[in-house]
């Protein structure tokens, strides 16, 4: 299901599927937070394709269109010191170019 | 925080320590629901897409901490259309001088109230103290307002866009999106197929009952339950489901929400008032990039037989942002 309308390219990852978030940095526009890079969570869904954002930032013709996914994370894999119980969880929408397999 | 170096600007806030919530939402004033009625006419023609304006809002650099939310984005729009010489600077400049004149208004001296004879209960007399100190004191609009309305009036003599496609998002603004929500909300109480196609695909079930959203972005809703409790924040910005909820309010956008809710949901929903048993899980989402969210709220105990309208009464839109929980009817 994707609202987007853009069909292609197919989603690389597979619902469940354990990843991790690039740890590198980015100029210009872009929205993958800093507290999430480098850390561990699974694929929670694939959203759809979009043009990818940090592109369109930039009005860029022909933006790329990229898988766009939501990620859950445990919350005590996101932060050292987090106060509350092990089940609790964030999840967030990362674009598959910042998404790398465990 | 170890990730300091990879923060992308001022607005990059998620995992900051931040100070405690004010939970107040302070609405907005004329000028900020105008600015942002032209941000979002000028958006959907197309001549402008949300993350350039996004990205002119984050090179502010310092700036960005000096101004303040509907300025910022206000002024980005501003600093965009000349980037993309919709207008020259010398237009600009023009268009500004003629904008600031409309509003040098005479002063006018206050009557002695002694000498103004009026009527109370049909009978004439007169006040002893000076109480006629109202609009005449009021303060001007604030400067980014002068900059916002000559670009509104050299788009409009552009033929870009129109006052109409201003005034009318102001209005829905005001009287149709703030109430959208929920509706969706009691209907999804008194309804199951509703409720379960809410749930699977908001996007249609909403459109099903008539609600245009005017929006791309796709709706997921998630449903409050017993082992879960779902929270939503926009970290880098304030995304929010604008058609469908109204504008967020000024604590959903506040840098202290953003910052804190992603690493203490739970001291933060202490702070609304919402205390979560440790045995349910608090799940936050970050509205980050295309997806908008809806939280769908348990519905309260002691309203079996309720309509539509009168379940209504007892949903705010905190609950269905996820910061607080309907009370239920004793």
């Amino acid at each position: 299901m994707s609202y987007s309308g853009l069909s292609n390219p197919k989603p690389k990852f597979r619902l469940n599927e354990e990843i991790v978030i690039s740890k590198r940095g980015s100029e210009g526009h872009c929205r993958t937070p800093a507290y999430i890079r480098g850390k561990a969570g699974r694929i929670e869904r694939y959203c759809g394709n979009f043009k990818n954002p940090e592109q369109l930032a930039e009005n860029i013709k022909d933006a790329d269109i990229i898988p766009l996914y939501r990620c859950v994370f445990n919350q005590h894999d996101i932060w050292k010191n987090y106060e509350g119980p092990n089940t609790d969880t964030l999840e967030i929408e990362i674009y598959e170019h910042w998404i790398e397999r465990r | 925080m170890s990730h300091d170096y990879l923060k992308m600007g001022p607005h990059d806030v998620g995992g900051e320590n931040s100070q405690t919530l004010d939970t107040t939402d302070y609405g907005m004033s004329y000028w900020e629901k105008f600015s942002n009625g032209l941000r979002m006419a000028v958006s959907s023609t197309g001549i402008i897409k949300l993350d350039e304006l996004r990205l002119t809002a984050e090179r502010f650099g310092e700036a960005y901490f000096e101004m303040e939310y509907f300025q910022r984005n206000g002024l980005a729009l501003v600093e965009l259309c000349k980037k993309k010489s919709l207008f020259s600077e010398q237009e600009f400049q023009i268009e500004l001088e003629n904008q600031k004149r409309n509003f040098k208004v005479p002063i006018i001296d206050l009557p002695y109230s002694e000498e103004v004879i009026h009527f109370h209960n049909g009978t004439e007399h007169t006040h002893e103290r000076g109480d006629f100190q109202e609009d005449e004191t009021g303060e001007g609009p604030p400067d980014f307002y002068f900059d916002v309305l000559a670009t509104a009036a050299i788009l409009k003599n552009k033929n870009i866009i129109s006052q109409n496609d201003i005034q009318s998002r102001i209005e829905k603004f005001d009287s149709v999106f703030p109430f959208r929500g929920i509706s969706v909300v009691s209907k999804a109480w008194v309804d199951a197929d509703f409720r379960e196609l809410l749930l699977i695909d908001a996007k249609s079930a909403i459109k099903e009952i008539g609600i245009d959203l005017e929006s791309f972005a796709d709706i997921i809703c998630f449903a409050q339950c017993d082992e879960i409790h779902h929270i939503v924040v926009c970290t880098l910005c304030s995304c929010y489901p604008r058609t469908l909820l109204g504008m967020p309010p000024s604590w959903y956008k506040s840098r202290s929400y953003r910052s804190r809710v992603v690493h203490e949901p739970r001291a933060v929903l202490e702070e609304f008032g919402t205390i979560i048993p440790e045995s349910r899980e608090v799940k936050v989402h970050d509205s980050n990039a295309d997806m908008r969210y809806l939280i769908l709220p348990q519905r309260p105990k002691g309203t079996i037989g309720w309509t539509e309208e009168a379940l209504s009464q007892l949903i705010s839109r905190d609950h269905l942002v996820g910061v607080g929980i309907p009370d239920n009817v004793i």
